[in-house]
């Protein structure tokens, strides 16, 4: 055999894969020799080895399929667990703080806007400012005019704070007009509001009644929700450095007092109530009128509806 | 032997593994119990005290409630006028500070309240109080102005005095020759 391996050898290099091809041969055989022998060993790795497949398998499937059953728990967001009341030894025993409505069923308030009854007078522009705090050059709150030409143009400009009276606006020809209206605007208090959503440092909050607010003390005054509100609500403070924005006079409906604007229109043509209660104003104006919201396709869903909005308001 | 538990040669420096994790895990735990404010999440992911600061704040308006408490015979004068729905505020001004003196001085007779002051007509002077026979109160509602509703009582200025044949046009007052304010009888 080694002779004849040696021939091949001599004879060509081209037989040298089938020496090492049998040599590895060889090399096998005691090993699977060995096997036969050694079999208690090897057939219990064997074993361990399958058991711990079969583990691994088990235990990645339950995994798996607990992971599933996890997702059909219900999600509690953070709303639904402002309204569910906390046990008293997580409360600290102590009876939990409520600012307004009980922790069971917050109230919930709405805004109506008639924009068929505004009259431009502005005194609910000055009414805010005074209200608020609200600094010069920066408003909560303002009242658009829509003009409609008889050529189909549109114009539109803002109501000056003193109402139309001696201002400084040129006048529009009444001959030229087809139709023009007041379009009062303020925060829409969305339900799926951007701005509250796009706050880094958790300063913009929905209060338990559904109105956004702002946490003056920890805004950073990075502007990202002044950018985030697509009706263009908000403003940086210069004052504070910190975001603002139209609150529904929070801490006047919290003592059932109406927001400064309402309280000033003197036409009724800004309606304050509460959506929950079915004998309030805005819910019986709101269940004998049609009304819209502005921006509907953003998909915001704003608390602020509308009276009269023709498509040319944004 | 000493090979199977060689490896406890390295438990010193597991030691200062263990030991330095747990300093930097209770040094994060002191510090975002430290940063993170009591309140917080409270109603929700933000601080509940905000919600109790915001709602603490004062109002500076009054409503027409507070007025008539004692200005009662104002609520009778109005009953069947056009004004009936017209607050207080919007021709007197605010009286916020009219309305804390008044308290002070129910509390205790012998302090005065102060009287309203006469308007000068500019909108922007913030005066609490103010008492308004001045025509620009009247005509910041009433001015015809394009965008206006049909069935609001405006009027244009100049063509009005001349039909009624009011006598001094540039009166400030011109209007409360036939007018008042609480039940202006249109």
């Amino acid at each position: 055999m080694n002779k004849s391996h040696d021939s091949a050898g001599a004879s060509g290099c081209g037989s040298r894969p089938a020496t090492t091809g049998l040599n590895i041969l060889n090399q096998g055989t005691p090993c699977s020799g060995g096997g036969s022998c050694g079999g208690v060993s090897c057939g219990g790795e064997q074993r361990s080895n399958a058991d711990s497949r079969r583990q691994f398998l088990s235990r990645a499937t339950s995994m798996v399929f607990g992971s599933f059953a996890l997702t059909l728990l219900p999600m509690e967001s953070p709303e639904t667990t402002a309204e569910t009341p906390l046990p008293a030894p997580l409360n600290g025993g102590a009876v939990p703080a409520q600012p307004v409505a009980s922790a069971a069923k917050p109230v919930l308030y709405g805004f109506l806007v008639d924009t068929e009854k505004c009259i431009g007078s502005g005194k609910c522009l000055s009414a805010c400012r005074t209200e608020n705090h609200v600094p010069d050059g920066y408003s909560r709150t303002w009242v658009e005019r829509y003009i409609h030409f008889k050529d189909g143009t549109v114009q539109v400009d803002l109501v000056p704070e003193t109402g139309y009276h001696e201002s400084t606006l040129p006048i529009v020809d009444a001959a030229l007009v087809d139709k023009a209206y007041f379009v009062p605007k303020l925060c829409n208090q969305c339900v799926d509001a951007p701005c509250n959503q796009v706050c880094p440092v958790h300063a913009s909050f929905t209060s338990p009644e559904g109105v956004e607010l702002i946490d003056t003390d920890h805004c950073i005054g990075c502007g990202y929700c002044v950018q985030a509100c697509p009706y263009g609500m908000r403003y940086i403070n210069p004052e504070t450095n910190s975001a603002d924005k139209c609150t529904w006079c929070y801490h006047r409906i919290t003592k059932n007092e109406e927001p400064a604007c309402v309280e000033a229109c003197p036409v009724g043509a800004r309606v304050f109530g509460r959506l929950d209660d079915p004998e309030s104003e805005l819910s019986k104006r709101l269940g004998a009128t049609r009304t819209q919201v502005l921006k509907e396709h953003l998909g915001t869903h704003p608390k602020l509806q509308y009276i009269g909005l023709s498509k040319e308001v944004v | 032997m000493s090979q199977q538990f060689s490896f406890l040669r390295d438990t010193r420096h597991l030691q200062a593994v263990a030991l330095g994790l747990v300093v930097l895990g209770s040094g994060l735990i002191a510090a975002r119990s430290h940063l993170i404010p009591k309140s917080f999440g409270e109603h929700g992911p933000y601080r509940g005290d905000a919600l109790r600061e915001i709602a603490a704040q004062q109002p500076v308006l009054t409503s027409d409630t507070s007025c008539l408490k004692c200005h009662d015979s104002v609520h009778e004068e109005r009953a069947e006028s056009p004004h009936k729905d017209v607050a207080c505020l919007h021709c007197h001004g605010n009286g916020h500070e009219h309305m804390a003196q008044a308290e002070k001085a129910a509390a205790d007779p012998g302090l005065t309240i102060e009287k309203a002051k006469p308007w000068d007509g500019d909108f922007f002077t913030r005066l609490d109080l103010f008492i308004t026979k001045d025509r620009a109160t009247c005509l910041s509602c009433h001015e015809k102005v394009v965008g206006m509703p049909a069935d609001f009582r405006s009027i244009d200025v100049k063509s009005h005095l001349a039909d009624q044949g009011a006598e001094n046009i540039d009166s400030p007052d011109v209007c409360f020759e036939c007018h008042t304010g609480h039940s202006p009888g249109i």
